[in-house]
C-alpha cells in the first residue's frame, strides 16, 4: 500500500490510465468506422502510431522541471502565431478550411498546438502581479492575446477552433476573477457580432439590450459611450467580414448558424448520428455490426462523429463508460489546479481543462443533437495525429505540475 | 489568486457537473427512452425497396395459340448522377447507335431525379451485353437489367389490334401516380392499352440493404420480407391466327382493311389494316428512323382503317335498303322495278352497270342493280332509310373494345335541309340509294352489318378479347358484350340472304369466289372516290346455312368490289373454316421453301 501510495502521490496513474483507456476505446471506434471504407482503412494504424508517439511525448514532458512552462510561454505563443500566419500562406486545403502543414508528409494543424501556446501566454500575462483586471487596459490586452489567433483561425477558416479559444479565454478570465462589468465588456461585443449574423433585427435588439445593461451598471459615460461604440464597431465590422468572404465561407457560417439550412450537408449529420446513437439502445448492437456505422451513413465518421460509433455499436453502456472516464479525468484536472498554489500554473492547468471540457461539450452536444454542428474533435478519441498528440502534451503539463506541486507549498 | 475557493469555484463545479448530468440525461433519453423510434429510422435508412415488375399478360388467340408472347432482353441503363458523359461515343459505339444518342436520351430524361437509372436502349445484343460486364469498372453509372419485352411467335402483325407498349409519359405519370414510377411501361395502343389494368399485375417489391450512398450490399433478411410481384393475367382474344396471317398478307400491298366477325358472339375473328408496321420494333427503345419514317409515311400506317376510315359503302347498302323496304311491307318478292339500263329522278339521269330487264329484290341483290335500288330509296324515304341505317350501326360508334375508332357519316333529311336549304335536290337520293354520295362507314361498321344479316338481326358488340385466364387455374373468365338485337322478322333476312347467295353463287357479280366446299353469301360494293380510282368492298358470310363467319374487307384505290376485295375474304372464310386444308397448304408452301434453301446450299 505504501509503494502504490509513493506512486500515485508522484504519478497521477487516474490520469495517464483513464485517458490511455479513452484512447484505446476511440481506437476501437476507429476501427469499426473505417473497416469498410477503402479510402480510411489506414486510419487505424496511423492512430495507434501517433497514440504511441502521443504517449512518449507525455513522457517526455511529464519529466521536464515544472518552471520550463512559463519560460517557454511567450515563445511558444510567437511560435504558434508564426505557424498559425505560415498556414494561411502555404498551407494545404482540407475540408474548405486551409488549416493544415505539410511536414515530411505528415500533416499537422497549427491551430491545434497554438491553444497550448496561448493558454500559456494568456496565463502567464493574468498571473503577472501588475494586471489588474479591473482596469480597461489589461483586458484589453487579455482578450488580443486571446483573440489575436482566433482572428488568424477564423480566416482559415475554422470555426469549431476559434469557439474553442473564445470559451477558452472566457473561462481563464472569469477564473483569475474578471468583475461582472468586466465580463459584460468582453462579452458584449462577442454577442453582438455573432447576433449581426442573424439579422438586423437580431443586430438593433442586442444593441438595445447593450445599452439597458450599461444603464444598469451606472459607468461613467466615458466608459459606457465607448463600450457602446465597440459593441456597434463589432457588430458592423462583423457584417462587413461577413460581407468580403467568399461564398464557400458564407456557408460555412450560415449552416453554422442554421444546421438545417443544409439538410443533405451538415443537417444531414446531425440527424444520421442522432439515429445512431438512439438505435445503439442498452447494450448497443455490438463491435462492427451498427448498420449506420458500418454502411457509412455519416461521412468521415472516424473524426469528429466517432462519439456515434460507440453510441451505436456498444449502446448507453458504452456512452455511459466513455462519460464517466472524461468526468473522472476532467475532475481529476481540476482538483490538481484548485490544489496548485501557482497562479500560473493553476491558470494553465485551468486553460488546459476548459479546452477539454468545451471540446466534450460540443463534440457530444453535437451528437446528441443539444449542440449545432461544429466539427471539432472529441479528445483524445476521435481520429487525428495533430489533436492526439496536443491533447497528450496538455496533460503532461497536467501531470507534470501534479508531480511538483509539493515545490510550490 | 485572490478568488481561489471563492463562489467562482463553485459556479464552475456546479457548471461542470450540470453539463456532464444533462448529457447523460439526454443518452438515457436516447437510447433508453426514445430507443424504439430510433431504431425504426436507422433499419428503414438501410433498407431500400427494389421494384419488381411484374411479368405482362400475354395473348392467346380463339384457339389458345400465344399471339403475344414475353421474353427476356437485355436494357442499358445510365444513372446521369454517377455518369460521366465522356463516356457517351464509346458506348454509342458498343450499342450502335448514331453520336448524339445517348445526349438526347438523358436530355429528355431530365425532369427525373439524377439518381434514377434511364433506360438507354433495350434488346441490346449479347456482345455489348459481355463487354459491359467486362468493364463494369470503369463505366460508372452504366448497368443493364435483364427486362421483358414483347414477342410476335405467331408470325402475325396484329399491329392495330394488339398495339405496344411504351414508357409513360410525364402526363399519364401525373395522372396515375400510385401505380406507375418513371420508366415503367404502360399499353399505350390497341388491346395493351384497353386491357392494361388486367395485363399490368402487381409490382412486387425485394428489401435489399445499402450503405448510404444507396449502393446494394446484400438482402435485408435474407429476402425473408421480400413481396414477389404478381404476373399480369393472360388474355384470350377472339382472333384466330390464322385468317388474321391471311388478311395481313392478301392486304399487303394495298391500303385497306379487312374484318371478321362470328355473327352469333360479336367476336372479331380478323381485323387487318394495311399497311401495317412491325410492332417488335416498339419492343425496344423504339429508333427515331423507324419512327419517322413511320409519321411521314403518305399511306399513315398508324392509321387503323378497320375502325378509322370512312368511306361510301356503295353497293352493299343495298342489302340493308331491301330489309328496310321488306320489313316495312313496302315491296314484298312480288314487286319488280325493269332496268332499261338507267332511269332520270329529279331531272338527272341515273345509270346502271348493264340492261337488267325486269327483276324482283332478290334478283336486284344478285345483279345490284342500280336502278331496282333508285327506284326503292324513294319508295322508302329518307326517314326510314336514315332509321333503318342507325339501325344497323352505322353512323355510331360500335363500341368495340379499342378504342379510336369514328362514327362515319349517315345523312338524314335535316342534314340536306342544313346543306342546301328546303329545296334540296332530291335527286340526291338516288345516290344514296347505291351507297354514294355523303354516307360514309367504316369496315367494322360493315363486319357488324354482315354479321347482323348472318345471324337474321342478333348479334353483340364487337369485341377482340373473350375473357382472362386466372393466374392460378387458368380458368378462363369471360367479359360480357351488350347484346344487339334489330327485332326484323327472320323471312325478311331468308329473302335478302337469298339474294347474297346468288351473288356469289348464281350468276351473280361476286361469282368468281364461288367454292364447291363452302357456300358463301356476299355483297359487292365499289364506291366512288374523288381522290383516284374506286374503293373496292365486299361483304360476305359462310356457310351460307349457318353462318359461322361474317366479313368486310376494303381495299381503297384499286377498282371493282368483286375483283380485289371479294377474293381476299374467300381466302379467309377458307382459313377460318377448312381449318385442315389450310394448315396442309401452308406446310406444304413451307416444305417447298425449305427444299429450295437445302438446294441452295449444296449449289454452294
Amino acid at each position: 500500500m505504501r509503494i502504490d501510495y509513493k506512486l500515485n502521490d508522484k504519478f497521477d496513474v487516474g490520469l495517464i490510465f483513464s485517458s490511455i483507456l479513452l484512447l484505446c476505446i476511440g481506437l476501437l471506434a476507429i476501427y469499426s468506422s473505417t473497416l469498410h471504407n477503402p479510402h480510411a482503412n489506414g486510419n487505424f494504424h496511423k492512430q495507434v502510431i501517433w497514440g504511441i508517439g502521443a504517449i512518449i511525448g507525455f513522457f517526455i514532458i511529464y519529466t521536464l522541471p515544472t518552471n520550463i512552462f512559463k519560460a517557454i510561454a511567450i515563445p511558444s505563443y510567437l511560435f504558434s502565431i508564426f505557424l498559425l500566419i505560415v498556414v494561411l500562406l502555404i498551407g494545404k486545403r482540407v475540408y474548405g478550411a486551409k488549416s493544415w502543414l505539410g511536414l515530411e508528409g505528415i500533416g499537422f494543424q497549427p491551430s491545434e498546438f497554438a491553444k497550448l501556446g496561448t493558454i500559456l501566454a494568456l496565463s502567464y500575462f493574468l498571473s503577472n502581479s501588475n494586471t489588474d483586471l479591473d482596469s480597461f487596459k489589461d483586458i484589453l490586452i487579455s482578450l488580443i492575446i486571446g483573440l489575436f489567433p482566433v482572428g488568424l483561425i477564423m480566416i482559415e477558416p475554422d470555426l469549431g477552433t476559434s469557439f474553442v479559444f473564445l470559451g477558452m479565454v472566457l473561462i481563464l478570465l472569469y477564473w483569475k476573477g474578471i468583475s461582472t462589468f468586466g465580463l459584460f465588456v468582453v462579452l458584449s461585443p462577442g454577442i453582438v457580432a455573432i447576433s449581426s449574423l442573424f439579422g438586423p433585427y437580431y443586430l438593433a435588439g442586442s444593441l438595445v439590450a447593450v445599452t439597458i445593461c450599461l444603464f444598469l451598471f451606472r459607468k461613467d459615460i466615458f466608459s459606457s459611450g465607448s463600450i457602446f461604440a465597440l459593441n456597434i464597431a463589432a457588430g458592423f465590422f462583423t457584417k462587413y467580414v461577413y460581407e468580403i468572404l467568399s461564398q464557400h465561407q458564407q456557408t460555412r457560417i450560415k449552416s453554422f448558424i442554421n444546421p438545417w439550412a443544409d439538410p443533405l450537408g451538415a443537417g444531414y449529420n446531425a440527424i444520421q448520428a442522432k439515429v445512431a446513437v438512439g438505435s445503439g439502445g442498452l447494450f448497443g448492437k455490438g463491435f462492427l455490426s451498427g448498420n449506420q456505422t458500418q454502411l457509412q451513413f455519416i461521412p468521415e465518421q472516424w473524426t469528429d462523429f466517432i462519439f456515434c460509433v460507440i453510441g451505436e455499436e456498444f449502446g448507453f453502456i458504452g456512452t455511459s463508460i466513455v462519460l464517466a472516464l472524461f468526468f473522472y479525468l476532467l475532475l481529476r484536472i481540476f482538483k490538481i489546479a484548485t490544489t496548485t498554489k501557482d497562479e500560473f500554473l493553476s491558470l494553465t492547468i485551468i486553460g488546459i481543462l476548459s479546452v477539454y471540457f468545451i471540446h466534450l461539450l460540443i463534440n457530444i452536444g453535437m451528437v446528441v443533437g443539444i449542440m449545432p454542428v461544429i466539427g471539432i474533435p472529441l479528445p483524445f478519441m476521435s481520429y487525428g495525429g495533430s489533436s492526439l498528440v496536443l491533447d497528450f502534451l496538455m496533460l503532461s503539463v497536467v501531470a507534470n505540475v501534479h508531480r511538483t506541486r509539493k515545490n510550490y507549498t | 489568486m485572490q478568488n481561489f475557493g471563492s463562489g467562482r469555484k463553485t459556479i464552475v463545479f456546479i457548471i461542470f457537473n450540470a453539463t456532464f448530468a444533462i448529457i447523460f440525461l439526454r443518452l438515457f433519453q436516447m437510447q433508453i427512452l426514445e430507443y424504439q423510434f430510433f431504431n425504426d429510422k436507422s433499419i428503414s435508412n438501410s433498407i431500400k425497396a427494389i421494384e419488381q415488375i411484374p411479368l405482362r399478360g400475354v395473348f392467346f388467340d380463339r384457339n389458345m395459340n400465344i399471339v403475344v408472347d414475353n421474353v427476356p432482353a437485355y436494357t442499358i441503363r445510365i444513372t446521369p448522377a454517377l455518369y460521366n458523359s465522356k463516356l457517351d461515343s464509346l458506348i454509342e459505339t458498343v450499342i450502335g447507335e448514331k453520336p448524339g444518342y445517348i445526349k438526347r436520351i438523358l436530355k429528355a430524361n431530365r425532369i427525373y431525379s439524377r439518381f434514377i437509372p434511364i433506360r438507354i436502349k433495350r434488346g441490346i445484343d449479347f456482345k455489348a451485353v459481355s463487354w459491359l460486364e467486362e468493364n463494369a469498372e470503369n463505366l460508372p453509372g452504366v448497368d443493364y437489367i435483364v427486362e421483358m419485352q414483347r414477342d410476335y411467335p405467331a408470325g402475325i402483325r396484329g399491329s392495330h389490334i394488339f398495339g405496344y407498349t411504351k414508357e409513360i409519359s410525364p402526363k399519364l405519370l401525373e395522372k396515375y401516380k400510385d401505380l406507375y414510377k418513371p420508366g415503367d411501361y404502360i399499353g399505350y395502343t390497341g388491346i395493351e392499352k384497353a386491357y392494361e389494368n388486367i395485363l399490368r399485375g402487381t409490382k412486387g417489391y425485394n428489401y435489399v440493404l445499402v450503405d448510404s450512398r444507396r449502393r446494394e450490399i446484400g438482402k435485408f433478411k435474407d429476402g425473408k420480407d421480400d413481396i414477389p410481384s404478381i404476373k399480369g393475367n393472360d388474355l384470350v382474344l377472339t382472333i384466330d391466327e390464322d385468317v388474321q396471317r391471311v388478311a395481313e398478307e392478301q392486304l399487303k400491298g394495298y391500303t385497306g382493311a379487312a374484318v371478321a366477325i362470328e355473327p352469333k358472339t360479336g367476336e372479331v375473328i380478323a381485323m387487318a389494316s394495311a399497311p401495317d408496321f412491325d410492332l417488335s420494333e416498339f419492343s425496344y427503345v423504339t429508333s427515331h428512323e423507324y419512327l419517322e419514317k413511320l409519321y411521314t409515311d403518305p399511306k399513315k400506317p398508324f392509321f387503323n382503317r378497320a375502325t378509322q376510315s370512312a368511306n361510301p359503302p356503295g353497293s352493299t347498302f343495298k342489302i340493308m335498303e331491301a330489309i328496310c323496304a321488306l320489313d316495312n311491307h313496302i315491296i314484298d318478292t312480288n314487286f319488280t322495278v325493269t332496268c332499261s339500263g338507267g332511269q332520270t329522278f329529279y331531272g338527272r339521269y341515273f345509270k346502271c352497270d348493264a340492261r337488267h330487264g325486269t327483276l324482283n329484290v332478290i334478283h336486284g341483290i344478285e345483279h345490284s342493280c342500280n336502278v331496282f335500288f333508285y327506284n326503292l330509296i324513294y319508295k322508302i324515304g329518307m326517314v326510314k332509310w336514315h332509321q333503318y341505317a342507325n339501325l344497323f350501326g352505322f353512323g355510331k360508334d360500335t363500341h368495340i373494345d379499342i378504342d379510336d375508332e369514328v362514327k362515319g357519316l349517315i345523312p338524314s333529311e335535316q342534314y340536306y335541309v342544313k346543306r342546301y336549304g328546303e329545296n334540296w335536290p332530291k335527286s340526291i337520293m338516288a345516290s344514296l340509294g347505291i351507297g354514294q354520295g355523303e354516307v360514309n362507314v367504316t369496315p367494322i361498321q360493315l363486319a357488324q352489318y354482315a354479321a347482323l344479316i348472318a345471324n337474321d338481326g342478333t348479334t353483340y358488340t364487337p369485341h377482340l378479347v373473350r375473357g382472362y385466364l386466372t393466374n392460378d387455374t387458368k380458368k378462363l373468365v369471360p367479359f360480357s358484350f351488350k347484346q344487339i338485337n334489330l327485332g326484323i322478322n327472320k323471312n325478311v333476312f331468308n329473302i335478302v340472304k337469298e339474294g347474297m347467295y346468288l351473288v356469289v353463287n348464281g350468276s351473280g357479280t361476286a361469282a368468281g369466289i364461288k367454292s364447291k366446299d363452302i357456300v358463301i353469301a356476299g355483297k359487292t360494293g365499289t364506291a366512288q372516290n374523288p381522290h383516284g380510282k374506286d374503293h373496292a368492298w365486299f361483304i360476305c358470310f359462310a356457310p351460307y346455312k349457318d353462318p359461322k363467319i361474317a366479313i368486310a374487307v376494303l381495299v381503297e384505290n384499286v377498282g371493282f368490289g368483286a375483283t380485289y376485295a371479294a377474293p381476299i375474304a374467300k381466302k379467309m372464310v377458307e382459313a377460318y373454316l377448312e381449318k385442315d386444308k389450310f394448315k396442309k397448304e401452308e406446310q406444304d408452301q413451307k416444305k417447298t421453301f425449305s427444299n429450295t434453301l437445302i438446294g441452295a446450299n449444296f449449289e454452294n
